[in-house]
C-alpha cells in the first residue's frame, strides 16, 4: 500500500468536489440556510399563532342568564378569561336561537339547522369553533340536569384546534365559577367539590429539560445527514467517474485498486462529515436563538440552548458512523454505470436506513444491551443518554456498540474493495433484464448442482411462503391438528421447494443434496456433537433472551403444554425433532448450501445458508441461536461431503431440547438443575464447559477430514495461494 | 502541428520466413516459434503468448473476447493492431494495461508480467484510449501533474519535465485552462501529455483517433510517429486501415478474438497478394468469417449424420 499515492487521489478528489457548485450547495450553503429558514418559519407561524384573534360562533349565548353570565354586553364576559391579553385572542360573534319556521339566511342559521337535523359534517364557514346552547339550557341548568352545550371544531385545521383550546378554556372556567356560586347559594365551601388540587413536580434539572427533545432530534439529524453527505460524493466518485471515462484513465495508473478505494472513501467521509457537522452546527445555533427569543414555544416544547458538550459527542459518533455509510455508499455506486443509475442503487439504503434511524425516536425504545447491539439505532441511543447527561449508561454500553459499527464500517470498506476489483461490476455492461430468459436458462443449462441464484431463489422462497403461511394457518385445537399443520409446513413449504428445484434446475440431486454415504464414524460423532453442544446451546438461548427479553409467552406456553398432553413421546420426537432435521437439512444444507458454494468461498456460503436459515424461525431469540448453531452443521456438511450426519445431528439437538425440558419438569434433573421450577435449561459452567470440551475435539477432527471443493472455491484457492507466495 | 507529407515507417529488418503453423482448420497464424533477427538498438518490450479472455454470456454461456492471441512488439517500433468494432482489440489492450486480468495465458511488458506484477507493468506503460477521459474540473496542468505524481516523479524534474512536454505539444496556452472547457484537440493533447509524463518505454493507443476530426486524428498521428524516433514501443489499435498504413511498421488483423495475420506492410501484401491494406483487411475478415461458417456447417452436418446413426 503507497499511502503517498492515497493522499495523491484524496488531495484530487477533494479539490474535485470543491469545484463543483451541486456539491457546494449540498454540503455549505443548503445547511446554513435551511434551519435559519425553518426557524424564521416557525418564529412567524408561532407569531402568528400567538396574536391571531379565533373567530367564535356562539348560538343561544346571550339568552343565558347565569351568574356569572357568559356573555355581557356581545362579548365573552371578561371575567371568563386569565388576563386581558387571553381576551383579545377570541373574537365573537353571538347568534340568538332561529325560530322554527324562519328561513336561514345568515351561515350560523345554517349551522343551527344542521345541528338541529342532527348531520355530522358540519359547514363551520368562516368560523374556527361554534358553540351551541340549546334553547332549554338555562331551565335545564336551573334543574340541575345537564344541559349539554356542544363546541364544532375542526380537528383537520391547526386553526380551528387552537380556537377550539382557547374556547373551551372560558368555559370550563364559565363552569367552575357556576359551580361556586351555586355552593354559595347553598351555603357550601368552595371547595366541596375540589378536596385536593395535585401539585406535580418535575425532578428533571433544568438543563435535562431543555436538552430533552435535543436528544432526540441531534443524532437523528446526524445520521440522516451523514448518510445524504455520502450519498451524492460516492455517487459522483464512482458511477460519474465511470460516466465521464475517468475512471478508466485512473486505473490505468500505478495506484493500486485498494490505493483507489481508500483515497475515493476518505473523501466521501470527509463530505460526510462536514455535510452532518455544518447541519448540526446550524440546527444548534438556530436552536438556541429559537430557545432565547420564543420562551414561550420553547417552554412548551421543552426546548432550552442545546449542550454544547453535545457538539463533542456528535463529532465523535460522527467518525465511525461516516465510515460505514461512505463505504457502503461506495460498494453500491460502484455498481452503477451512471449518475442516475448510482441514485436508484443508493435510494434503499435511504429506505433501509430510516428506520434503524426512526426506531429510538419511538416511545418505550430505551438503550439496552439488546438495542446497542442494532446498527445505527445503538449509536443513536447512545448518543442520546450521552445528551441527556446520563454518562454511566451510556459508557456501559459504548463497547457493544462501537463494535457492531466498527465489524460493519469493515465489511463495507470490504465489500467496497471488492467491487472494485471486480472486471464485471467495473466493466460491465448494461443488461436489458430478460428474467424469463434467466429462468429458461436455469433450466436448459443446469449443471450438476444449483447456481447462487436458485440458492438465494429457494432461500427467498422458503422464507415468504412460512412467513405467510404462520400468519394464514388456523389455530390448531388438538395435536391431530397441530401435527398435521406442521407437517404440511415443514415438507411442502421447507422441503418442497428446494426438491422441486433440485430436480429442475440440477442434472445431480445426488450431488445437490449431499445424498451420500459417510464416513461410518461420522454419524454417531454428529450424534455426540449434538449432545455435547446442547448445553452450550441452551447457554447461548439464554444469553439471547438476557439481550432481547421474550414477550410473556405464559399464554402461548399454556396454548403448546395443552396441545401436548395427549402426545406420546415417539409422536412429539417425530413432530419437533425428524420432520424439521430432514425437511430442513435437505433445504439448507442440502440444496442452498451446495448452490452458494459456487460463490467461491466455502465459509461464506456456511455463514449465508445459516443466516437464511436462522430467518426462517421467525423469533428473534430462536434465528440467533439457529442461526450460529446453523454453521456447525454447515460445516460438519461440507467437511464430511453429506447430509446424513446434519440430519442426526438436528434429530438429536432437537429432541434432546424437548426431552430435557419434560425431564426437568418431572424433577429427574435436580441434580443438575438444582430445585425449584425450571423455566429455563440452564445447566452449570462445568457441565457446559465439558460438552464445549467435547465438541471443540470434535471440530478439530471435522476439521481434519479431506474436503472436496467445488470449482470456484478451487480456483480461489489457486489465487490466494499465489498472491501469498514469496515474490521470487 | 507542421503536418509532414510522410510520416514514413523507419525500415525493419526483415524477419526469415516464418515457420507458421496452421491451426487444425481455420488457417490462424501461430506466432509462437517466431523469433525476429533484432537490430541492436532494439529490445523487445512485449510478449503476449496464447491470450485469452473469456466473459460469462447469458445467452452464449461462454463469450470468447480474446483466443489464445500472441505477438511480440519492440522497441522503435510501432506494432498496429487492426481490427473491426468488437474484434477484441480493446480487450486486448486494457489487458496489456492491466485493467482486465486474462483468463488464461500471458503477457509480459519489459519483463513484467501484467498478471503477477501489475503496479510495475502500469510504471512502463502509457495508455490511451477513447475510453480514458480527462477530468473536467481539472485543469491541464493539474491533469498531467496528477499522473506525474502518481507515476511517482517527484516536484522538480516533474516540473521540468512538465514546461518541456508543454511547450513541445504546444499545449502553453490551454496550461490553465479545465477540461470542461477545452476543445476535442486540446484534450487529446493533454491525454498523450499525461500517458508520457513519466517517459514510458511502451505506450499504447487504443482507437485514440475515435470521435476525432480529420486535422487533430492527423496532428495525434504525428505525434505517435515522433514517439517511435524516441526509442518507444508503441501499439497502436485502430480499425481505420488509411492510419496503420501511414504509421505502423508492423501490424496485427484481429478478428473474433483471433489474430489472422501478422507481419509488416510489405509481407503482408506479398503474402495475400493485394497492395492495398483495406482491401487486404476485408479479406482476411471474410475468409475467416467463411471458413468459420463452413466449419459450424460441418459439425451441424456431423451432429446431423450421428443422430441418424444412433438413430438406425
Amino acid at each position: 500500500m503507497n499511502w503517498r499515492n492515497v493522499r495523491l487521489i484524496l488531495a484530487r478528489e477533494i479539490r474535485d468536489q470543491l469545484r463543483d457548485r451541486r456539491t457546494l450547495f449540498m454540503i455549505v450553503v443548503l445547511p446554513l440556510l435551511l434551519y435559519p429558514l425553518l426557524g424564521m418559519s416557525l418564529f412567524q407561524v408561532t407569531n402568528f399563532m400567538r396574536e391571531h384573534a379565533a373567530k367564535v360562533l356562539v348560538i343561544g349565548g346571550e339568552q343565558i342568564t347565569t351568574d356569572p353570565p357568559l356573555i355581557v354586553k356581545g362579548k365573552i364576559n371578561p371575567k371568563l378569561f386569565a388576563s386581558p391579553k387571553a381576551a383579545k385572542l377570541i373574537d365573537m360573534d353571538s347568534f340568538s336561537h332561529l325560530a322554527p319556521e324562519a328561513p336561514a339566511e345568515s351561515p350560523a342559521d345554517r349551522l343551527q339547522r344542521q345541528i338541529l337535523g342532527g348531520q355530522t359534517e358540519l359547514e363551520l364557514g368562516d368560523y374556527e369553533v361554534a358553540v351551541y346552547f340549546p334553547s332549554d339550557f338555562a331551565e335545564k341548568l336551573a334543574a340541575g340536569e345537564d344541559p349539554s352545550p356542544q363546541v364544532f371544531h375542526n380537528t383537520s385545521q391547526e386553526k380551528s384546534q387552537i380556537a377550539s383550546r382557547r374556547m373551551m378554556s372560558v368555559l370550563i372556567r364559565w363552569k367552575q365559577l357556576l359551580v361556586e356560586e351555586k355552593l354559595r347559594a347553598n351555603k357550601l365551601p368552595i371547595t366541596t367539590t375540589r378536596p385536593f388540587v395535585i401539585e406535580q413536580k418535575d425532578v428533571a434539572s433544568e438543563e435535562h429539560r431543555g436538552s430533552a427533545l435535543w436528544s432526540k432530534l441531534l443524532p437523528f439529524v446526524l445520521i440522516i445527514w451523514a448518510l445524504t453527505g455520502a450519498f451524492y460524493p460516492a455517487v459522483d466518485l464512482c458511477a460519474g467517474e465511470k460516466e465521464r471515462g475517468t475512471l478508466e484513465t485512473l486505473l490505468s495508473s500505478p495506484a493500486q485498486r485498494s490505493e483507489i478505494v481508500l483515497g475515493k472513501l476518505a473523501t466521501i467521509m470527509l463530505f460526510s462529515i462536514a455535510t452532518a457537522a455544518l447541519n448540526l452546527g446550524s440546527l444548534a445555533v438556530t436552536g438556541t436563538l429559537i430557545a432565547t427569543n420564543l420562551p414561550e414555544a420553547a417552554s412548551q416544547l421543552n426546548l432550552g440552548p442545546p449542550p454544547l458538550s453535545a457538539m463533542a459527542w456528535m463529532l465523535l459518533a460522527l467518525l465511525p458512523l461516516s465510515a460505514f455509510f461512505s463505504a457502503l455508499c461506495l460498494a453500491l455506486a460502484a455498481l452503477a454505470r451512471s449518475t442516475k443509475e448510482g441514485q436508484y442503487y443508493l435510494m434503499p439504503l435511504m429506505f433501509l436506513a430510516m428506520p434503524l434511524a426512526m426506531l429510538p425516536m419511538a416511545p418505550g425504545v430505551e438503550l439496552s444491551l439488546g438495542t446497542s447491539l442494532i446498527p445505527v439505532t445503538g449509536v443513536m441511543l447512545v448518543l442520546r443518554e450521552l445528551l441527556q447527561g446520563n454518562y454511566a449508561d451510556a459508557l456501559r454500553y459504548t463497547a457493544p456498540t462501537l463494535l457492531v459499527t466498527l465489524t460493519c464500517m469493515a465489511l463495507a470498506i470490504r465489500w467496497a474493495v471488492a467491487q472494485f476489483h471486480s472486471e464485471t461490476v467495473l466493466f460491465g455492461e448494461a443488461e436489458r433484464l430478460d428474467l424469463m430468459l434467466r429462468l429458461k436458462r436455469m433450466v436448459t443449462h443446469r449443471g450438476l448442482t444449483p447456481t447462487v441464484a436458485a440458492a438465494f431463489m429457494c432461500a427467498i422462497l422458503i422464507l415468504i411462503v412460512r412467513f405467510f403461511m404462520v400468519l394464514m394457518m388456523p389455530r390448531p385445537s388438538n395435536f391431530g391438528d397441530f401435527f398435521l399443520l406442521q407437517a404440511i409446513t415443514l415438507i411442502v413449504f421447507v422441503a418442497g421447494p428446494a426438491l422441486l428445484m433440485t430436480a429442475l434446475l440440477t442434472r445431480s440431486a445426488r450431488r445437490t443434496l449431499l445424498l451420500r454415504r459417510p464416513r461410518w464414524e461420522a454419524i454417531p460423532i454428529a450424534a455426540v456433537l449434538a449432545m455435547a453442544l446442547h448445553p452450550v446451546a441452551t447457554a447461548l438461548l439464554l444469553v439471547v433472551k438476557k439481550i432481547y427479553p421474550m414477550p410473556d409467552g405464559t399464554v402461548l406456553s399454556e396454548e403448546l403444554k395443552t396441545l401436548f398432553a395427549d402426545a406420546e413421546m415417539w409422536q412429539v420426537v417425530l413432530l419437533l425433532a425428524v420432520l424439521p432435521a430432514i425437511c430442513e437439512e435437505l433445504a439448507f444444507r442440502g440444496f442452498i448450501l451446495s448452490g452458494l458454494r459456487h460463490l467461491g468461498s466455502k465459509w461464506g456460503a456456511i455463514v449465508i445458508s445459516s443466516i437464511f436459515f436462522g430467518i426462517t424461525h421467525l423469533m428473534l431469540q430462536q434465528s440467533v441461536t439457529a442461526a450460529i448453531l446453523g454453521m456447525v452443521i454447515g460445516y460438519m456438511a461440507v467437511q464430511t461431503g453429506s447430509l446424513l450426519p446434519c440430519m442426526v445431528y438436528h434429530v438429536v439437538h432437537n429432541a434432546l431440547m424437548f426431552v430435557m425440558m419434560q425431564l426437568a419438569d418431572d424433577g429427574d434433573l435436580t441434580w443438575l438443575l438444582g430445585e425449584g421450577k425450571i423455566e429455563d435449561l440452564d445447566y452449570p459452567l462445568w457441565f457446559t464447559a465439558i460438552g464445549a470440551v467435547i465438541a471443540i475435539a470434535i471440530m478439530r477432527w471435522l476439521h481434519g477430514l479431506p474436503v472436496e471443493l467445488s470449482p470456484e472455491e478451487s480456483r480461489q484457492a489457486a489465487i490466494d495461494k499465489s498472491a501469498h507466495a514469496p515474490l521470487g | 502541428m507542421e503536418i509532414s507529407g510522410s510520416i514514413g515507417r523507419r525500415p525493419v529488418a526483415i524477419p526469415p520466413e516464418r515457420p507458421g503453423t496452421l491451426s487444425s482448420s481455420l488457417n490462424v497464424r501461430d506466432c509462437e516459434s517466431w523469433h525476429p533477427p533484432l537490430p541492436s538498438n532494439v529490445t523487445d518490450m512485449i510478449h503476449v503468448r496464447q491470450l485469452t479472455k473469456s466473459y460469462p454470456d447469458l445467452r452464449l454461456g461462454e463469450f470468447v473476447a480474446l483466443d489464445a492471441v500472441s505477438f511480440d512488439a519492440y522497441s522503435s517500433e510501432i506494432y498496429g493492431l487492426l481490427g473491426p468494432n468488437g474484434a477484441g482489440k480493446t480487450t486486448a489492450l486494457r489487458i496489456l494495461s492491466t485493467i482486465l486480468q486474462p483468463t488464461s495465458g500471458s503477457a509480459e511488458i519489459n519483463g513484467y508480467d501484467v498478471a503477477t506484477e501489475p503496479a510495475q507493468v502500469r510504471r512502463q506503460i502509457g495508455f490511451v484510449s477513447c475510453n480514458t477521459a480527462i477530468y473536467d474540473r481539472m485543469t491541464a496542468w493539474e491533469m498531467v501533474e496528477y499522473f506525474g505524481r502518481l507515476y511517482g516523479m517527484e516536484s522538480e524534474p516533474l516540473r521540468v519535465r512538465m514546461e518541456d512536454l508543454f511547450g513541445r505539444l504546444q499545449m502553453d496556452e490551454i496550461r490553465d485552462l479545465l477540461g470542461a472547457k477545452m476543445s476535442t484537440g486540446m484534450k487529446q493533447k493533454v491525454s498523450i501529455a499525461r500517458a508520457i509524463v513519466h517517459d514510458p518505454p511502451v505506450l499504447i493507443f487504443d482507437e485514440a483517433t475515435s470521435g476525432l476530426d480529420v486535422m487533430v486524428a492527423r496532428a495525434l498521428l504525428q505525434s505517435v510517429a515522433e514517439l517511435r524516433g524516441h526509442g518507444k514501443c508503441v501499439i497502436f489499435s485502430t480499425h481505420i486501415m488509411r492510419e496503420a498504413e501511414r504509421i505502423c511498421d508492423r501490424v496485427g488483423v484481429i478478428h473474433r478474438g483471433k489474430l489472422l495475420a501478422e507481419g509488416t506492410l510489405e509481407e503482408l501484401q506479398d503474402k495475400y497478394e493485394e497492395k492495398d491494406l483495406e482491401e487486404l483487411f476485408f479479406r482476411l475478415i471474410l475468409d475467416y468469417d467463411s471458413q468459420l461458417d463452413d466449419a459450424k456447417r460441418d459439425d451441424a452436418q456431423h451432429d446431423s449424420n450421428q443422430g441418424l446413426l444412433e438413430s438406425r
